[in-house]
């Protein structure tokens, strides 16, 4: 059946596509289309149903429906019209709902008649009645945004009010603005359309040339002002506040995720050792199934979950043994203690965090750079969990460590969570729309990893699934835009760090300017050795422009050696000394001993970390590729604002550049100025969304967000840290999709221990390893995996109500840790630079050019643990790839567990697995030579339990016949070593 | 969050649970033991489903495998197959005053009006103007079409790569062969799906981003390919380990975990745990088969190019290419240009168009040709997509001189096989070069008409991500009507 559904469908497909050309090919019984005239059948469905949209101040996806000759020439999706052929026209298809997006996006669809009336126009060439130009319709509203404020009701600027004809036909201080059929004798059109030196408007962007276009037209045509100017609304208000605005019904707000968590008590259990609270909520779901839970797991299977669970590495046959023979009632409390407190636990949690940060080492895109100092952050995490640094306390400093009260070097380095994201870093300047790529960079990661909610799907509309307005997102853009990324000494005081800073900067300026000097010199040889080096390389014509004189130049040859001009050919430094005086020589040595001697102030590099704080990004230092090389009016106009700086120098109080709504995400598209907010469903209580700082530096609105953020009333937070806590320790979160309890995730197997543990955990002062130890010491996590129980499996197939615990194969990361461990070779070092391990130079060969990967030769300082490998946004590491590590450029839910054939090849024949393989084969030697003590303590160090009967004597036909690192290698091999059980 | 082998395992659904030995005993009498003994282990069928399992196409597929010859760098459409009269009638006039908007350059001096410093020659019966620098590829016009309204949305290198790939200018979506790979899995049970072939020079310009699998599992992205030897890292045992040896591991490792899954009964990862390493083990033999150019005939190396050093290392990934489709590989991905110098080892041509695009001209021009004539000549062209591309245009006015800079308005891609009518030129680009004329296509077209031409509806390929149901196509894409025949 759904063979035969596909067919049908399959050959539908290709009719419908191979008969696009001829579609419009009319039957023969239609009647020819009716003759349409714009004025009459378009331009009133044009207006109604396009024109909020796509003319005036919005014109979404940059389609202006307007005037005919922007029409023709489409939005940023191309082309809309094609003249005579209705079939290829996007206009057509999309109200006629061929294409997607159907349109108009909002509103009715359009009748069928007037359908067939658009198709019949562009049939019939898509002409266009040039309408006359209307005082009312089309200079009106660009006098109401771009005049008036400033030569109008409130204020007369020069004298000048242009709210009448007859104003300004009297002008101001300058003379009659007006010059009724003569545009190009008007001060009004000179000055907006920059002819004189007077440019209007003084504030805000030019106007479009269409606008300057309609002015033009308008004053030829004798600038009749037919409508008296009166306050009224502007026309495009009324359709951006219907964008901007969303109603909150009571049953969105009443989802359980934006409700806040209620502790309720947990139920009666059905065995007296479900005393745990967990175990007793768990018991009463399993009831409702009558599922019958699993005894508890031995010993061995416990230590060795506990230990990859807390620590991500395996006990040691010691470790198994001692804890085996402890048959204190607290046994498995003590060993808890003792992991939690173990230093390894931070390095194996904070791993767990570093996906949720999309933590990585570099910056990923063409240049890749190196973040040389991005590991602080990562030490910072590693620390933080230590430390168990209450988990709000956590998110405060990472998202506002520069404006808390006490600022520390600790607090400042948190802050590379925020800029811990993907950045181009090449060209900033000339692509500002970037920016808002990275304002979503920080909201998706706030959003997916702290919120659990999709908050970036608002960033072109209102959520489709939940009820997050698009306005909340640019409400929580406007809590973090202030923020810029700069690198701080890490010095004593902030004194000390400013002068460094200042220090540093005076140097690069001498410096430059005694190189200015130096170019001076040698300009007229380079100038020289140019003009050879043009004379030998390029054609004729490129000649013939660049040696006439300047004047003689047509406009084309002025381009054309301006280019070459500009370029290179001015030889090299030898080859220019060779031509310049004694003199010329003995003052550029002069000069250059100069900078050497400058050079020698510059302060001694601090440490120094990678933070952001409040500032203007928009007056970023110059970066790579941010020179302007040649032409300088090539590039964009720098930020209208006035002495604005990159980082905030005081005094006063620090002001965040503007942030707008944008309309469809487009940043050429701006609605409202946006106040500072948070998630409005998710709000309970009054939260302050700016907390001033009494130093003014920053704006204090990222410290309320975090404050929001990490505050009891937040229902989102708690609950999603629990549920991402849970997922590790038991295989499955209880809400399994953890960065999404929208409706589009799923939805909690659990909530009523949701809650219960959320509100646990924030009693307890947002402690992570009260958390770990409340959830491993219910009976449900000491459960055995093994546990075959035909009703059970019939009745829970997937173990959602977790009736035996659910193994999980290793990470990546756990895997080699692991191996090393057995081994006995793991270097446990902490904190610091990262290392390389051996990267096969096949593979570095698609590496970029700025980018680093050091392979360092197999040894001690590769040994370390894997959280330590540098994490290069453009090479992944290809062991960790192979075994599901998360995109580095996203903010990570659950990790994928794959398992494919590279897994394999990886583990048989990487250089690495076999010289671990060989090296618990020499471990294993070392201690006893007899075989069957040799495979029974393999299976203790990879294992932690001793071999069967059945597995000895397997594993020694294998070794008698070959050697003790067949044996070895197989271990690393096992399923059972790759699984947590 | 994806179980791959587990939750659809046809052993758990066949039997509720098979043991390990039952496991094994399937594995020798039906599958890939039994294959091997034939002889025949490269072709074997896959046994039970997995991530790359066949998956049915959501309608008649023109097109089984898809070969994309990527340009890195930015070839210029005007100087290869877009001839513009409009630049020798206003040769070495300013643009500024002839198009609308402003003109803005990135770096340096706009230049004037430029024409192409090659003379174009008409090719076939359709008579198609072509550079003089592709003397062969021009005589396979009649089954080319040439999309000459194609635009991008990135001025930059790797943004713009990854538009091409991904229909994304930001990094962390899959790209267009992961999708396919995830759309339609692969006959082939010893090679991967989807396999890159990069330029012997490095790169390209973005590195494995451009194969990745972005939000995807880690089995959808791109498999890079050495042109030579083992063709993937950590395929083939280290050396001094003999086959005997391995194969002695292995039975070892298949027995102990055959029992340690008795006490796990029905956990399919495991059960796929122990098949995915029978598929390595397969994939060592057959795989370095694959790419093995030994047995061409001289005649077939000849027509690559592999008799001449200039086009021996393309002509080598052309070859490559082929043979990777005849072994059931969806999606091939060959680079021409790679990392280093921008004049030499890439399409980058801001210095000097004639000696930039002359050189790869040249590199590429008897291995693209030789890939059609070959894919035809074994019948494999009528089901095999090839689609020549870069990542942007240039512009129609100088750099440098005699360079061009990047120009993302307007490029020309061209496609053949699959069914593509030939001999047609699709849509246009404006008088000079500059912007797209007629019916302007984007990426997001051309990734719904390749999808299309797979047998995929790119509306209705779909991956839940985010709490969304993502697309190559996002929320766009618009099938070229008339590219095929019909």
């Amino acid at each position: 059946m759904r063979r035969v559904s596909s067919i049908i469908l399959g050959i539908f497909a290709i009719v419908f596509f191979t008969a696009l050309p001829n579609a419009q090919a009319p039957s023969p019984t239609a009647a020819a289309p009716p003759a349409v005239t714009f004025a009459r059948d378009i331009q009133p469905i044009l207006e109604k149903n396009c024109a909020a949209c796509h003319s005036g101040d919005l014109k979404l996806a940059e389609l202006d429906l307007s005037n005919r000759e922007a029409a023709m020439r489409g939005g940023e999706h191309g082309a809309v019209i094609v003249a005579g052929n209705s079939e290829k026209s996007k206009l057509y298809r999309m109200v006629a709902g061929l294409d997607q997006p159907v349109m108009p996006m909002q509103g009715d669809a359009l009748k069928p008649t007037e359908v067939a009336a658009i198709k019949a126009w562009i049939d019939q060439g898509a002409t266009w009645d040039a309408p006359a130009v209307s005082f009312a319709k089309d200079i009106q509203p660009i006098m109401e945004r771009s005049c008036w404020n400033c030569h109008g009701e409130s204020m007369q600027l020069s004298k000048l009010d242009l709210r009448t004809r007859e104003g300004a036909l009297r002008g101001g201080a300058h003379g009659p603005a007006l010059a009724p059929g003569k545009a190009d004798e008007s001060r009004l059109y000179r000055a907006v359309a920059h002819l004189d030196a007077i440019k209007m408007p003084m504030q805000g962007d030019k106007l479009k040339p269409e606008e300057i276009a309609a002015f033009k037209a308008w004053i030829d045509a004798g600038a009749p002002w037919d409508v008296v100017a009166t306050p009224t609304a502007k026309p495009a208000t009324s359709a951006i506040a219907a964008l901007e605005n969303m109603e909150l019904t009571p049953e969105q707000r009443n989802y359980w995720a934006f409700k806040l968590p209620v502790q309720k008590t947990p139920p009666i259990a059905s065995k007296a050792e479900f005393s745990h609270p967990i175990d007793r909520f768990l018991d009463a779901a399993r009831a409702e199934k009558k599922l019958v839970a699993a005894p508890r797991a031995d010993k061995r299977t416990l230590i060795r979950r506990a230990y990859i669970d807390l620590i991500g590495l395996p006990p040691s046959p010691a470790d198994v043994e001692a804890f085996v023979a402890d048959r204190s009632d607290d046994a498995w409390d003590k060993l808890i203690t003792k992991l939690l407190a173990s230093p390894q636990y931070g390095e194996r949690w904070g791993r767990h965090w570093l996906d949720v940060a999309r933590y990585a080492d570099s910056n990923g895109f063409e240049q890749d750079y190196d973040r040389p100092n991005a590991w602080r952050y990562r030490d910072y995490v590693i620390n933080a969990f230590n430390q168990d640094k209450p988990y709000n306390q956590f998110l405060k400093e990472q998202i506002a460590g520069d404006e808390l009260d006490y600022v520390t070097h600790e607090t400042l380095i948190a802050t590379g969570f925020l800029r811990a994201g993907p950045r181009v870093l090449f060209r900033e300047k000339d692509n500002p729309e970037r920016r808002w790529d990275y304002v979503d960079d920080l909201i998706a990661t706030l959003g997916r990893g702290v919120m659990g909610m999709t908050v970036n799907c608002a960033r072109c509309h209102n959520h489709k699934f939940d009820p997050i307005a698009q306005k909340d997102y640019y409400s929580l853009a406007a809590a973090v835009n202030g923020w810029v990324e700069t690198d701080w000494p890490l010095v004593a005081s902030r004194t000390e760090a400013e002068a460094y800073l200042k220090q540093n900067k005076d140097v690069d300026e001498k410096i430059e300017a005694l190189r200015d000097k130096i170019s001076a010199i040698e300009k007229p040889y380079r100038d020289e050795l140019r003009a050879a080096y043009i004379k030998k390389e390029y054609p004729e014509n490129v000649q013939r422009a660049v040696f006439k004189p300047e004047a003689e130049r047509t406009p084309g040859e002025q381009l054309l050696a301006a280019q070459v001009l500009s370029g290179g050919g001015g030889g090299t430094d030898a080859e220019v000394a060779k031509k310049m005086t004694a003199a010329e020589l003995a003052q550029k040595k002069e000069l250059t001993s100069q900078i050497a001697a400058i050079e020698k102030q510059r302060p001694k590099t601090p440490p120094m970390a990678e933070i952001i704080t409040d500032g203007d990004w928009r007056f970023a230092p110059m970066g790579r590729g941010d020179e302007t090389i040649g032409c300088p009016k090539c590039r964009l106009p720098p930020p209208d604002r006035p002495n604005g700086t990159y980082l905030q120098e005081g005094p006063g109080k620090y002001e965040p550049p503007p942030t707008n709504f944008l309309i469809r995400g487009d940043p050429e598209s701006k609605g409202s100025l946006m106040k500072p907010g948070f998630l409005s469903v998710a709000l309970h209580g009054e939260h302050p969304t700016e907390i001033p700082r009494p130093d003014g530096r920053t704006s204090g609105r990222r410290l309320a967000l975090a404050e929001w953020l990490g505050s009891n009333d937040n229902p989102l937070t708690a609950r999603v840290i629990v549920n991402r806590v849970w997922h590790h320790h038991f295989g499955r979160g209880i809400v399994a999709t953890l960065d999404n309890f929208g409706k589009m995730g799923e939805q909690p197997t659990h909530p009523e221990l949701l809650d219960y543990l959320a509100v646990e955990f924030m009693k307890r002062g947002w402690s992570m390893k009260q958390l770990h130890r409340f959830m491993m010491t219910s009976e449900a996590y000491q459960m055995a995996s093994v546990f075959d129980q035909g009703a059970n499996v019939k009745a829970d197939p997937e173990n959602r109500l977790l009736w035996r615990y659910r193994p999980q194969r290793l990470d990546a990361e756990t895997i080699r840790d692991a191996m090393l461990s057995v081994a006995g070779n793991i270097n446990l070092t902490m904190g610091g630079l990262a290392f390389f391990p051996n990267v096969p130079k096949e593979i570095l060969v698609t590496e970029q050019t700025k980018g680093r990967w050091d392979n360092q030769p197999d040894g001690p300082a590769t040994w370390r643990r894997s959280i330590y490998i540098y994490q290069r946004r453009s090479l992944p590491f290809p062991m960790f790839e192979t075994f599901d590590h998360p995109d580095m450029n996203l903010t990570a839910g659950a990790r994928n567990v794959s398992t494919v054939p590279t897994q394999a090849l990886t583990l048989l024949n990487n250089p690495f697995v076999l010289r671990e393989a060989e090296l618990l084969a020499e471990r294993i030697t070392s201690e006893t030579t007899d075989p069957v003590k040799q495979i029974d303590l393999g299976y203790q160090y990879a294992l932690g339990r001793p071999a069967t009967d059945l597995e000895k004597k397997l594993a020694l036909e294998k070794v008698k016949a070959g050697t003790l690192v067949d044996f070895t290698h197989v271990l690393l091999n096992l399923s059972e070593f790759l699984y947590m059980r | 969050m994806k179980y791959f082998w587990s939750r659809r395992d046809f052993l758990w659904r066949a039997g509720g649970g098979l043991s390990g030995v039952a496991l094994a005993h399937m594995l020798n009498s039906q599958g890939l033991l039994a294959a091997e003994i034939a002889g025949d282990a490269c072709s074997a069928k896959p046994l039970g489903d997995n991530p790359y399992a066949v998956k049915p196409p959501h309608f008649k597929p023109r097109a089984k495998a898809v070969i994309s010859l990527f340009m890195t760098g930015g070839p210029s459409a005007v100087d290869l197959f877009d001839f513009k009269e409009g630049l020798v009638k206003y040769a070495g006039q300013p643009i500024d005053d002839k198009i609308h908007g402003d003109v803005i350059v990135r770096q340096g001096y706009p230049g004037p009006l430029m024409p192409s410093p090659f003379e174009f020659k008409r090719y076939g019966q359709s008579g198609k103007l072509v550079s003089e620098v592709f003397p062969n590829l021009g005589q396979h016009v009649d089954d080319i079409a040439f999309i000459h309204s194609v635009f991008g949305r990135s001025n930059d290198h790797v943004q713009a790569h990854y538009e091409m790939q991904s229909g994304q200018i930001r990094v962390g979506f899959p790209s267009a062969g992961s999708w396919i790979t995830y759309g339609l899995g692969t006959e082939s049970t010893s090679l991967p799906a989807f396999v890159v072939i990069a330029d012997g020079r490095g790169g390209p310009i973005g590195g494995p981003t451009n194969w990745s699998a972005g939000y995807m599992p880690a089995a959808f992205q791109g498999t890079l390919f050495r042109a030579s030897g083992d063709p993937i890292v950590d395929l083939k045992p280290v050396a001094g380990m003999t086959p005997e040896t391995q194969r002695s591991r292995l039975d070892l490792l298949s027995k102990l975990n055959e029992l340690d899954m008795e006490k796990f009964p029905g956990a399919t990862d495991l059960s796929a745990r122990i098949s995915s390493y029978e598929l390595a083990y397969r994939m060592q033999g057959c795989a370095p088969k694959a790419i093995d150019i030994g047995s061409e005939s001289e005649q077939t190396k000849k027509l690559y190019g592999l008799d001449e050093p200039i086009t021996e290392p393309f002509g080598r990934q052309c070859l490559l290419a082929r043979r990777l489709v005849e072994h059931g590989v969806r999606f091939v991905q060959l680079f021409q240009g790679g990392m280093g110098n921008q004049n030499t080892d890439t399409w980058d041509a801001h210095s000097n168009i004639r000696s930039n695009h002359g050189q790869h001209a040249k590199e590429s021009d008897v291995p693209i040709a030789g890939l059609l004539t070959d894919l035809k000549a074994r019948g494999l062209l009528d089901d095999t997509l090839v689609i020549w591309h870069g990542e942007f245009g240039r512009m129609p006015i100088s750099q440098r001189g005699v360079g061009r800079d990047h120009n993302p308005g307007v490029m020309t891609v061209w496609m053949a096989g699959a069914g593509i009518k030939g001999g047609q030129s699709i849509g246009s680009s404006d008088e000079f070069g500059y912007k797209t004329g007629e019916q302007p296509i984007s990426y997001h077209d051309l990734h719904a008409t390749m999808l299309h031409l797979l047998g995929l509806d790119h509306t209705k390929l779909t991956y839940l991500y985010n709490g969304r149901n993502m697309r190559l196509t996002d929320v766009y894409g618009t099938l070229i009507p008339q590219i095929v025949n019909a």
